[in-house]
């Protein structure tokens, strides 16, 4: 699943700054990455943190209130790690308000919808947008079509959220939280697409 | 009120319910609630608390662990509050006395009665079957002051007759028990209760789990199933007496509240309510009302120390709901019937106005329903029904505010401690009020409390913020959803509920900045140990989440941070307001929606301007309405005359509105527009002080960045030195080896030399030795040829002589003589010489043995010169 995509186009422009800046660690072989989980209410991102984080998945859940944290570390093939603070947001509308203060700094956004609803996918569209306008211009940005393994209640098409992740230069996947399909493999896509830091 | 709900009911008031023996207007709270419906099995499970909360894994030890001193605190406080509130009672009802102690004797029995009714308090079959109460121990000594008091009040009006009453006959009374006790009259604050009594007995009629089947309990004894049916019955009820002192205290703070708006009787605020003014009201409320906890309601109850303290120390588990009840002033608030209708637009009211933000709201509360507390025992599927209800009412009720997540919470947790209206109403208290702006569209409220935070934080934790702010860490990231889940999920429930207390009972927010404060004191110091964000954050949500010493905290909060009070709050806000609101203009410039910058604009001027009356209030939000229609045609909210004047032929349309009223009109305009001018000014200093900001942090990251790199390669430098002075080490070890090795080598070759030089010079002797030796084995040889030769020349001359004479004798001794001169030569002269003594006297075989022994004299000789 997942198509590919080129890096954003900012990432020339950010060459001067500072990785740290950016919430990446500067340890060459030890990246910290500061990423933040974003979409609608009920699409599942806590699910999807859980699931990465430590392997559970609770269908009854609570709901997310403010914002809840997370961290997990990965180790690729070429013997870097990555160490994950993840910042899982509340779903509702109103509480975008305050995003900012989570997405602020922040090197990877992912942006969850449902793919049994359609609402959901205008709401990610919605989050892109407000990314590209108020992110890091050098964020990567992931578009994550979760609860997957409801296939005969899909709403969203495949190819739409492929489409605007083309579009939109993200990084797209599919994936369900329930039976961790493509989960470990959204974080490691995302590992792999971190600007690393070059020289230090 | 619904009769259509009354009509279910009619079964329930049957003739043996009316036949039971009216015993007082208490009604017992605790079978309303839904809490009341745990039951043991919930306690069972491991994973959840004693309030049927579920408890994370890795706490539950520790909670086992405090779980008995949480029910020492709990007999403590339930003696504490009995007594308290006996006095209470006994100086406003001084010949209560009596019966109190009798009361309390008394208890035992009613535990039993108790027990015994547990059942009815279930509101289905399923759970009754599931449950054993005789296990309810955990209870038993919760109910034991509620118990007492109940039936002390049951006993003021009933006399000394019916001790042994229980508690199903109190509950199955009628309209009629409560007149008679009215009546009896023993109850001071009786004046009040007739109303409200029946106001309770009104509301019955509605059913608390109306959706649930009421026909289930098939197997039961009539007289329970129609005890059960009467408690569902029960959505509305009055809190028992001996609260209602404190109720009325607390009650005057309301009242003052809506009289201060202007709102003096029930109906003005339900309309008002329809004109979304609440925000409003609770922003102005909130404040008038702190000056009243301040001055007047210490003045007013003269134990108010006591019962601060007493509150400090934890309200008892029993009387939680109805003493919350009593802070938030429920009864006060209350307007008659209003729930209900709220309820009852359900189905009708959908092309209403706000009927999308509604629709959306309704969405967001279905997706939360289960997601609230899931697993909780008591919020089965009628617990969630209830929830739902509220929730629904709630956005109704307010429009500004609709439906949060987080409410979910509140609303689930009031409704597990007291019954559906009740709970609503504290719910619109606490929300309307305690947390105006909070969980509005925009959140203003919220986002001006972190800030607020963030400078007491500074304030009182500068090394803590400094390590956070090192490590890139904000404090509003962790503090954010603190505040605004009031604790819920963030702390273990005890302490949840311990600083609900405190809170409710202050009204204000008060008590939620010392209780975070109090937080980062206690675990500031670990917190300054870590290494990355990740870290520090993800130990602080652990030490939080195992904050079991409840009494800990709520003192550490209210006894370490007097100094943070509503007043200094209230400071603050004013100082960080207005850059929250530049951040919300400017989100809202960016095409969200005009509404909440123009709510943000009625309250600003509504924070900086007391309006007389509420005449003039309407008029403001009409007129802001009209500028925020002004402005949206122009598509700008910049404030410069331009726009005012365009806003302003808007409004000439209006001319019908009388000259006076434009007058307060452009007042208001006017304020309006010093407030956008203000407002940009700060924007302006805002601006600059971020950019300011930003390129500090901008260094600082540079800095420590750079510092980072510079310790890393002294590091790795001095792990170089390191390596060369071991390898430095190891070649002197060898260079010394090595060198000993010689040593002892040249030891040898120098000793060898010498050998070789003593050989060599021996060898030297030697040979000299052996020269000299060889040149006297040369001589002697020389000499023995000689000696031959001369011996043959004799032997020749002696056989020569023989021959010619034959006078051997003569010739004979005469001839070594002969020979002598000529062997005088010779070194061996004496040798000769001695042998040729010897050869004087045998002749004959001398010349034998001298034929015969040739090499001995050369043996001699050698003999000799060895000797030398």
């Amino acid at each position: 699943m997942g198509c590919g995509s080129s890096l954003l186009d900012g990432d020339s422009r950010q060459l001067g700054r500072p990785i740290s800046e950016n919430g990446a660690g500067q340890d060459a072989k030890n990246l910290r990455v500061k990423l933040v989980l974003l979409g609608d209410s009920g699409v599942g991102k806590s699910c999807i943190v859980l699931r990465f984080v430590r392997g559970q998945f609770d269908p009854t859940s609570k709901v997310t209130v403010g914002a809840s944290f997370l961290s997990q570390t990965i180790a690729l093939q070429d013997s870097t790690t990555v160490k994950f603070e993840i910042w899982d947001t509340a779903g509702q509308e109103r509480y975008a308000a305050l995003a900012p203060l989570y997405y602020r700094g922040a090197a990877v956004a992912v942006i969850v919808y449902d793919i049994t609803s359609p609402e959901s996918f205008t709401k990610a569209q919605y989050w892109v947008k407000e990314l590209q306008k108020h992110g890091s211009p050098d964020i990567v940005m992931a578009l994550v079509g979760n609860k997957a393994d409801l296939l005969e209640k899909r709403e969203v098409a495949v190819q739409d959220g492929t489409d605007y992740a083309e579009k939109n230069g993200m990084f797209f996947i599919e994936t369900s939280a329930k039976t961790a399909d493509n989960i470990n493999e959204l974080f490691e896509e995302i590992a792999k697409r971190l600007p690393r830091p070059s020289v230090s | 009120m619904a009769a259509t709900r009354g009509n279910i009911l009619s079964t329930a008031t049957t003739a043996t319910a009316k036949l039971q023996k009216p015993a007082a207007t208490e009604v017992d709270f605790p079978k309303f609630m839904l809490l009341s419906l745990l039951s043991k099995r919930s306690l069972e499970v491991d994973s959840r608390d004693s309030y049927g909360f579920a408890l994370r894994p890795q706490y539950a030890q520790t909670y086992r662990e405090y779980s008995s001193i949480y029910r020492e605190e709990e007999d403590e406080r339930s003696d504490k509050w009995s007594d308290f509130l006996e006095l209470v009672v006994d100086s406003s009802q001084p010949t209560s006395e009596n019966e109190h102690k009798q009361t309390l004797k008394v208890e035992p029995e009613s535990d039993e009665v108790r027990e015994e009714t547990n059942p009815h308090r279930l509101s289905n079959g399923d759970d009754l079957s599931r449950t054993k109460f005789s296990e309810l121990e955990e209870e038993t000594y919760v109910v034991r002051v509620s118990e007492g008091d109940d039936s002390n009040d049951k006993k003021s009006a009933e006399g000394n007759e019916i001790i042994e009453e229980t508690i199903l006959d109190r509950v199955s009374k009628g309209d009629d028990s409560s007149d008679k006790q009215t009546s009896g009259g023993n109850e001071i604050k009786v004046g009040t209760i007739p109303g409200r009594v029946s106001e309770g007995d009104d509301s019955s009629s509605r059913n608390f789990v109306s959706d649930s089947a009421t026909g289930n309990n098939s197997g039961k004894e009539l007289h329970h199933s129609e005890e059960r049916k009467t408690h569902k019955v029960q959505r509305w009820a009055e809190i028992r007496p001996s609260v209602i002192v404190i109720e009325e205290i607390f009650s005057s703070r309301v009242m003052k509240r809506n009289k201060m708006n202007g709102i003096n009787g029930n109906n003005n605020h339900l309309a008002s309510i329809e004109e979304s003014e609440p925000l409003d009201d609770g922003l102005e409320g909130s404040r008038a009302e702190n000056a009243l906890v301040d001055q007047n309601l210490p003045k007013l109850f003269t134990r108010w120390k006591e019962l601060e303290s007493l509150v400090q120390g934890g309200v008892p588990k029993d009387l939680r709901g109805e003493v919350w009840q009593a802070f938030v002033g429920v009864k006060t608030r209350r307007v008659e019937s209003y729930y209900e209708d709220l309820l009852a637009c359900n189905e009708s009211d959908e092309q209403n106005v706000s009927s999308a933000a509604f629709g959306k709201w309704k969405k967001q509360i279905e997706k939360d329903l289960p997601r609230t507390f899931p697993g909780h025992p008591a919020l089965d599927e009628n617990g969630r029904n209830s929830l739902r209800r509220l929730l629904l009412a709630y956005a109704r009720h307010n429009p500004d505010v609709g439906y949060c997540q987080a409410m979910n919470f509140f609303a689930g947790l009031l409704l597990l401690l007291m019954p559906e209206e009740n709970a609503f109403w504290a719910f619109v208290g606490i929300i309307d009020e305690y947390f105006a702006g909070y969980y509005t569209e925009d959140m203003i409220e919220s986002q001006v409390d972190q800030l607020i935070f963030e400078e007491l934080m500074r304030e009182r934790f500068p090394k803590l913020v400094n390590h956070l702010d090192y490590l890139g860490v904000q404090v509003a990231w962790i503090s954010g959803s603190w505040f605004l889940s009031i604790f819920v999920n963030v702390i273990p429930w005890e302490s949840v509920l311990r600083v609900w207390d405190v809170l409710l009972f202050e009204g204000n927010r008060v008590m939620l900045f010392r209780t975070a404060l109090a937080l980062m004191e206690l675990y500031g110091p670990a917190l300054v140990t870590t290494k990355d964000a990740g870290d520090a954050i993800t130990l602080l949500q652990s030490l939080v989440g195992s904050t079991f010493d409840s009494s800990q905290l709520v003192f550490t909060a209210c006894m370490g941070y007097l100094a943070v009070t509503e007043a200094r709050l209230k400071e603050l806000r004013e100082k960080h307001l207005p850059s929250v609101l530049v951040v919300i203009e400017e989100r809202s410039k960016k095409g969200r929606a005009w509404k909440d910058s123009k709510g943000v604009a009625t309250k600003l001027y509504s924070f900086k301007h007391d309006r007389g009356s509420l005449v003039e209030e309407r008029k403001l939000t009409e007129g802001s309405d009209k500028v925020a229609d002004g402005n949206l045609q122009s598509e700008s909210n910049s404030s410069n005359l331009d726009e005012m004047l365009s806003s302003l032929n808007v409004d000439s349309e209006l001319d019908s509105l009388d000259l006076q009223e434009q007058v307060v009109w452009l007042k208001v305009e006017l304020c309006r527009l010093l407030e956008d001018k203000r407002s940009a000014i700060l924007r302006a200093e805002e601006l600059e002080t971020a950019l300011m900001e930003m390129v500090k942090e901008d260094n600082r990251l540079q800095l420590s960045a750079r510092v980072e790199q510079l310790e890393q390669e002294l590091a790795e430098l001095q792990e170089a030195l390191a390596d060369k002075k071991e390898q430095e080490a190891a070649m002197l070890q060898v260079l010394v080896r090595l060198e000993q090795d010689q040593k002892v080598t040249e030891d040898a070759r120098r000793r060898a030399e010498q050998e070789l030089a003593a050989q060599k010079y021996e060898v030297h002797v030697i040979q000299e030795k052996y020269e000299k030796a060889m040149q006297s084995i040369a001589e002697m040889q020389k000499r023995v040829v000689m000696a031959e030769s001369m011996l043959e020349a004799t032997l020749q001359y002696e056989s020569g002589q023989s021959k010619a004479l034959s006078s051997p004798r003569a010739g004979h001794a005469h001839s070594p003589r002969f020979e002598n001169p000529s062997r005088k030569v010779g070194l061996l002269s004496f040798g000769l010489g001695w042998r040729d003594r010897n050869k004087g006297k045998p002749n004959a075989e001398e010349s034998s043995e001298s034929l015969h022994n040739n090499g001995s004299p050369r043996k001699e000789s050698d003999k000799q010169e060895t000797n030398r």
